[in-house]
């Protein structure tokens, strides 16, 4: 793996790379897609791919709304800053 | 329930509370078990049920109400729960007291909770030693005798291999028949929330208390009306090299003499299939996880670095609040889903989990229950001496396949090698943990579980 593709993943990640780990996890990444690379040994032809370990139906419920508990004033306090019951981020505009 | 009687007092007679916290400081000064170790001060609306006033202790990426929930991460360090986790809500309607929230890798990250961002956990029979991961803090609370039992969280192992390497028990349940709902997401096809415990009799308890249909998550099941519980006869063992280390293979050896003279028909197989259970393993379960952690950007909630622009403040936050091994899954799962890519790695692994599945259905029409390691070797070192991060990974082959295709799966106490802990593991069909409970009762006759030296005695 080149150093530009490390970079093109961490952008699509959103990840900000310091120099001193790029390195690091570059080799972490190759050795661990080299030994991805042993899946190719196997037949996987007319197998359907498993999404979930253990699927039955997807459970619906009524279309009510239903008393969740919790209190919302206290959700936006979680954030780092806000304004009332709004949370500031920088411009995106 | 026996073992769970002296537990109930504990907390509420001021002179046992006084002997049991001195105590569990004592102890926790040594092996760091605990994120946050706190007593409520009142019991006086606590709630009636099996577990009045018992104390317990949850992994600290299980959300408890007013506790912080820090999935061990710079990020989420000072982050405090505003609800609870259905798990812990039906233990605390049992009447069951949330006493703490232990360590673990960073969201679940690791086998060893080094890779915790908060602090260093050590194994209660050796300090030098790791307690295993992600679960460690709540299996070496739980060995130390700290509480009588703690919630952990198994994605590909990290229940049943802390468990093995302090001793205890460890239970992953059939996947969804234990709600999701308020354990931080990490790979979500994967992963449950489970039990450990020293005590068979106590796990048992807390796993029935614990399970049930949620509204709140949708992958959640209840048990099927007509599931039957088959008596345990014939158990599956792997043949061949397995490649464990000596003192594992010895613990196996000795697990499956036990069994033998138990009265169980013990059946020699191979499982070629395994060696592909890690590559199709990490490949789902990074996809997951870089899917997952997009949720942490620094604007909702969780720590946020200063910038002035808002693509800018995401990366940056990403970069101060997670650590390595975090940074290398999610770079990992990024790649693996990729457009032009996925055919190659995450839709083959996900037909190479259809090909385990179909591979562990035959092997349960010959036999009731496999029986095999947890992990190849005893708990390592800390550090450059013990385990590299990759070999850690390959490690995770006997567990990550109960994780893949859903199954229930029981680590439990095999004996003590070199002084320290082996922990052996049965896997059993979907729904079927009645047949690990049974087998794992009858070997406990011929292989006690041993209480750690230096653990709290009630």
């Amino acid at each position: 793996m080149k150093k530009e593709e490390l970079k093109e993943i961490a952008d699509l990640a959103m990840l900000e790379l310091r120099d001193e780990e790029t390195e690091k996890l570059k080799e972490g990444i190759e050795k661990m897609l080299s030994y991805f690379e042993k899946m190719t040994e196997l037949d996987v032809d007319g197998l359907e791919p498993t999404t979930h370990a253990l699927f039955r139906k997807t459970a619906l419920r009524e279309d009510k709304a239903t008393e969740s508990g919790l209190d919302g004033s206290k959700l936006v306090s979680a954030a780092a800053e806000k304004n009332g019951n709004f949370i500031v981020i920088p411009n995106v505009l | 329930m026996k073992s769970l009687e002296p537990w109930k007092n504990i907390l509420t007679d001021s002179s046992l509370q006084k002997k049991y916290i001195d105590s569990a400081k004592e102890i926790e000064e040594k092996i760091h078990s605990f994120l946050e170790f706190r007593i409520p001060e009142s019991l006086k609306n606590n709630k009636d049920g099996i577990f009045k006033n018992v104390p317990f202790a949850v992994k600290d990426n299980i959300a408890v109400k007013d506790f912080k929930c820090s999935c061990a991460s710079k990020f989420l360090q000072d982050f405090v729960s505003p609800y609870t986790a259905t798990a812990v809500q039906k233990l605390e309607d049992a009447g069951a007291i949330v006493c703490g929230k232990n360590n673990l890798d960073e969201f679940g990250m690791g086998s060893s909770c080094d890779n915790s961002a908060l602090a260093l956990s050590h194994n209660p029979w050796d300090n030098s030693r790791v307690c295993g991961g992600s679960s460690g803090g709540s299996a070496a609370s739980v060995a130390a005798g700290l509480v009588p039992f703690s919630l952990g969280s198994d994605t590909g192992g990290s229940v049943r291999q802390p468990a093995a390497f302090c001793g205890v028990y460890g239970l992953k349940p059939t996947y969804g028949t234990v709600s999701r709902f308020g354990l931080v997401a990490f790979a979500s096809s994967l992963e449950g929330i489970g039990v450990l415990s020293r005590d068979l009799e106590i796990l048992r308890a807390v796993y029935d208390s614990i399970k049930g249909q949620d509204p709140l998550d949708q992958t959640s099941v209840s048990i099927p009306e007509d599931n039957q519980i088959k008596e345990v006869k014939k158990i599956a063992c792997l043949s061949g090299d397995l490649g464990l280390d000596p003192a594992v293979e010895k613990a196996y050896n000795e697990g499956k003499e036990a069994l033998a003279k138990l009265g169980y028909e013990l059946i020699d197989c191979e499982l070629p299939i395994l060696d592909y259970v890690i590559p199709a393993y990490y490949t789902i379960a990074t996809a997951e996880a870089s899917a997952n952690l997009a949720r942490y950007n620094g604007i909702r909630y969780g720590s946020r670095a200063s910038s002035s622009t808002y693509e800018e403040m995401v990366r940056k936050s990403r970069d101060e609040g997670f650590g390595e091994e975090v940074k290398l899954r999610i770079l990992l799962g990024t790649y693996v889903l990729r457009s032009g890519f996925q055919d190659q790695y995450y839709i083959r692994a996900q037909k190479i989990r259809t090909a385990i599945a179909r591979e562990m259905d035959k092997l349960f029409q010959k036999a009731d229950l496999l029986f095999m390691p947890v992990f190849p070797t005893l708990a390592f070192h800390h550090g450059d001496s013990g385990l590299s991060s990759f070999q850690q990974k390959l490690a995770d082959r006997f567990t990550a396949t109960a994780n893949l295709c859903g199954m229930p799966a029981l680590s439990v106490p095999c004996g003590l090698q070199q002084g320290l802990p082996a922990g052996m593991q049965f896997m059993a069909p979907l729904f079927q943990e009645e047949r690990c409970f049974q087998a794992a009762e009858n070997l406990a006759k011929k292989i006690p579980v041993e209480i750690c030296p230096d653990s709290f005695r009630i």
